[in-house]
C-alpha cells in the first residue's frame, strides 16, 4: 500500500485534471472541438493569480475570481475572433485544430516574454499543514480539494438549475432545435467558452502556490485532461469527472508501485479504452 | 470531409516549364550557394516536407494522424542502431529504417484506424508518446535521454570523384533532393491516380464508399503505411544529418509542427503543399530563434500560423496563392473560377 501522501496528491492531481477536462468536455459538447490551448489558459490562470496577489495585493479567494473572469474572457475573445471564424462546415474541425495548436505557442511565447520564464513560487499563501498523527496534509492541498468539490457542485446548479444551464444543455443535445426555441446557440458558444475557459484558470490559479508557476506549466494537465475525457468519454460531464479521479490516481498511486511503466500503462490504457469502447466509459454510442 | 471545394487543377496552373525549371533552380542550388546555414536550412526543411506529404496523404483518407513524428523516430533510432551498434553500412539501414517503420505503421494502422475520426487522433497520440517514453527509458537499446550519436555515411568513390559526406553538406543536399524528388513522384501518382481518388471518397463519404464495395480500412491502412515508410526514411536522414538522435527531437510538438505545415501550406496540391508549407515554416521557425528578444519565436510562430488560417480563403493553403497569381498572370480571368466574396466571407 502506497503511503497517504501518495494518495493525497493523487487526489489533489484528480481535482485538477477534473476540472480541466470539466470544462474540455463542456466546450466539446457544444463546439464540436477540443480547444488544445486549455492547458494555455491554466498556465494563465496561475500567472494572474502570481501577479494578483505579489504586485496587488490582493487576497488570495479574490484574485481565484478575478483570475477566473480575466482568462474567461479572453477565452471569450478567442472563440469570437478565431474559433467562430474558423469553423467552417466542411473544415471546421482541421482549421480549429490547427489554430488552437497554433495558440499554443502564441501564449505560451506571450507569457515567457512577458514574465519571463523562471519558476515563480507562491508558496506563503495558504502555509502550515494539518498533522494527522501519521502523516500531514498540507491546508494548501485540503483548500485545493474544497475548492474543486465548490466549483463542481456550482457547475452542477448552474447546469440544472438555472435558465443559462437549460440553454446549454438544450445546444448540447440538438442544436438546430434548441435555435428554433430561440436560444442562439453562437451565443451559447460564447459562454461556455468562457465557463470552460474560467475553470482552466481557476484550476491553474487554486494549483499555483502547489507547483511553480512558468509558461510551460500547462501542457501535462492538458494532454492528461485530454485523455481524462477520452477514458471518461467525449461529451460526457461525468465521464470527465470518473476519468479525472482514474488518471490522478494513475499518475501517483499506480507511478509509486512502476515508476515511469505507469505512463506507459496511462497510454495504454486509453488505447485499449478507444478500440473495445471507443465512446468512452459514459459516452454515449454515436448516433 | 477534406474535399477542396475550390479545386484547382495543378496541371494547367503548373506547367512542365515551371516545373522543370524549379528543379533545376535547386539542382543547381550549392552552386550559387554554398553557405552551409542556408544549404542546412533547405536540407532540413525537404526532410520535414516529406514527412508532411505523409501526414496530408493519410489526411486524404479523413483520419488525422498526431504521432508522424514518432515514425520519424522509428527510422532513426533504426538506422542509428543499425550503424551505430551493429555496424551496418548506412545506405542498407537507410532502407531497412523504412521497411521497419512501414511494418510497424502496418501493424498500428491495422489495429488502431478501426476508430476513425478524433479517436484516431489521440490513440496516434498515446502513440507517439509511448515512442518517446520507450525510447527514453530503454537505456540498453536507445542509451536514454543521452541519445545516440551517428557517424555520416561513408564516402562512395565513383572513378576518381569522391563525395565525402563528412566534410561538407552538399552531398547531404544532393541526396535531400533525391529523396524529395522519389518522395514527390510517390506521392504525386498515388494522389493522381485511380487510388488518390479512392481515398478522397473514403474521406467525403465513408458510408456511401463502403456501399459501392469500397474496403475503407484498407485504403486507410494503404495510406498509414505509405506515409509510415517514407516517414521512416525522412527520419533516419535526418538524423544522420543533424548525426544526433535524442528522444526529444521527435515528441508530440514535432507531429503537431507537420500538421501545421501540411495545413498552412495546403492541402489541395499535396507535393507543392508540403514543400511549401515546411519550407515557409522551418525557415520562419529558425530566422524567428534568432531574435534577441527571447521566446518572440514562439509568439511570432503561432500568431502567423493563425493569420494564415484566418485569412486565407478556407480550404486552401499557402500554395493556393501560386494557383490564383498564375490564373491572374497568364489566363483570362474568368477562366478560373474562383469562390465569390460571398461564399469566401466567413459563416
Amino acid at each position: 500500500m502506497p503511503p497517504a501522501g501518495i494518495w493525497i496528491d493523487g487526489l489533489v492531481q484528480s481535482c485538477i485534471y477534473m476540472t480541466m477536462a470539466f470544462g474540455m468536455v463542456l466546450v466539446f459538447s457544444i463546439l464540436g472541438i477540443l480547444n488544445w490551448a486549455h492547458g494555455q489558459f491554466y498556465m494563465l490562470g496561475a500567472f494572474v493569480v502570481y501577479y494578483a496577489i505579489t504586485a496587488a495585493g490582493i487576497p488570495f479567494p479574490v484574485s481565484l475570481l478575478i483570475s477566473g473572469v480575466v482568462v474567461g474572457g479572453l477565452g471569450m475573445l478567442v472563440e469570437k475572433f478565431v474559433i467562430e471564424r474558423l469553423s467552417v462546415p466542411g473544415y471546421g474541425m482541421l482549421y480549429v485544430t490547427v489554430a488552437t495548436l497554433a495558440l499554443v505557442f502564441f501564449f505560451e511565447g506571450a507569457a515567457g516574454m512577458a514574465f519571463g520564464l523562471m519558476d515563480k513560487g507562491l508558496a506563503t499563501v495558504l502555509p502550515g499543514v494539518l498533522d494527522l498523527g501519521s502523516f500531514s496534509v498540507s491546508y494548501q492541498k485540503i483548500a485545493v480539494i474544497i475548492f474543486t468539490l465548490v466549483i463542481m457542485a456550482a457547475m452542477y446548479v448552474v447546469l440544472n438549475r438555472t435558465k443559462v444551464g437549460l440553454a446549454i444543455r438544450a445546444a448540447a443535445q440538438e442544436p438546430v432545435a434548441a435555435s428554433l426555441y430561440g436560444i442562439s446557440v453562437k451565443r451559447v458558444s460564447l459562454i461556455v467558452m468562457g465557463i470552460g475557459c474560467a475553470l482552466a484558470a481557476m484550476a491553474g490559479s487554486i494549483m499555483a502556490p502547489v507547483y511553480s508557476v512558468n509558461p510551460f506549466m500547462g501542457r501535462i494537465p492538458m494532454i492528461m485532461s485530454l485523455l481524462a475525457i477520452v477514458i471518461g468519454g467525449l461529451g460526457s460531464l461525468t465521464g470527465a469527472i470518473v476519468g479525472g479521479i482514474i488518471l490522478g490516481l494513475l499518475n501517483s498511486v499506480i507511478a509509486y508501485k512502476i515508476s515511469y511503466f505507469s505512463e506507459v500503462a496511462l497510454f495504454v490504457l486509453v488505447i485499449l479504452v478507444l478500440l473495445i469502447r471507443p465512446q468512452g466509459l459514459f459516452g454515449a454510442p454515436q448516433k | 470531409m477534406m474535399l477542396g471545394r475550390y479545386y484547382i487543377d495543378y496541371k494547367s496552373v503548373l506547367p512542365k516549364v515551371v516545373a522543370g525549371a524549379l528543379v533545376v533552380l535547386f539542382a543547381v542550388f550549392p552552386v550559387i550557394t554554398t553557405n552551409m546555414v542556408t544549404l542546412s536550412i533547405l536540407i532540413s526543411s525537404g526532410i520535414w516536407a516529406i514527412a508532411v506529404m505523409g501526414f496530408t496523404l493519410v489526411l486524404r483518407t479523413g483520419q488525422f494522424s498526431m504521432g508522424q513524428a514518432a515514425f520519424m523516430a522509428i527510422g532513426g533510432y533504426v538506422s542509428a542502431i543499425l550503424t551505430v551498434k551493429l555496424g551496418i553500412p548506412y545506405w542498407p539501414s537507410f532502407l531497412a529504417a523504412g521497411v521497419v517503420s512501414g511494418l510497424i505503421a502496418l501493424v498500428i494502422g491495422v489495429i488502431m484506424l478501426s476508430a476513425g475520426g478524433i479517436y484516431f487522433s489521440i490513440i496516434t497520440i498515446a502513440f507517439g508518446e509511448i515512442v518517446r517514453i520507450v525510447a527514453l527509458n530503454w537505456e540498453a537499446v536507445t542509451r536514454g535521454a543521452a541519445g545516440i550519436l551517428t557517424r555520416p555515411p561513408a564516402p562512395i568513390t565513383i572513378g576518381n570523384f569522391e563525395i565525402n559526406f563528412a566534410t561538407s553538406v552538399v552531398p547531404y543536399y544532393y541526396f535531400m533532393f533525391l529523396l524529395v524528388i522519389m518522395a514527390g513522384l510517390v506521392f504525386r501518382q498515388i494522389d493522381r491516380t485511380r487510388i488518390g481518388g479512392t481515398f478522397r471518397g473514403v474521406a467525403a463519404n465513408p458510408m456511401l464508399s463502403e456501399h459501392l464495395g469500397v474496403h475503407l480500412m484498407k485504403y486507410r491502412v494503404i495510406a498509414f503505411t505509405v506515409a509510415g515508410v517514407f516517414t521512416g526514411l525522412a527520419g533516419a536522414y535526418y538524423v544522420t544529418f543533424l548525426s544526433v538522435i535524442t528522444p526529444l527531437m521527435f515528441d508530440l510538438w514535432k507531429s503537431i509542427q507537420i500538421m501545421m505545415m501540411s495545413i498552412v501550406g495546403g492541402i489541395s496540391s499535396i507535393v507543392g503543399g508540403a514543400l511549401i508549407g515546411a519550407t515557409v515554416l522551418y525557415t520562419l521557425g529558425t530566422y524567428l530563434s534568432r531574435l534577441p528578444i527571447y521566446n518572440i519565436q514562439y509568439l511570432l510562430f503561432g500568431a502567423a500560423v493563425v493569420l494564415v488560417l484566418l485569412f486565407l480563403p478556407k480550404g486552401t493553403g499557402l500554395v493556393d496563392l501560386w494557383g490564383k497569381f498564375w490564373h491572374k498572370v497568364f489566363r483570362e480571368p474568368e477562366e478560373y473560377e474562383m469562390p465569390e466574396e460571398s461564399e469566401m466571407a466567413v459563416e
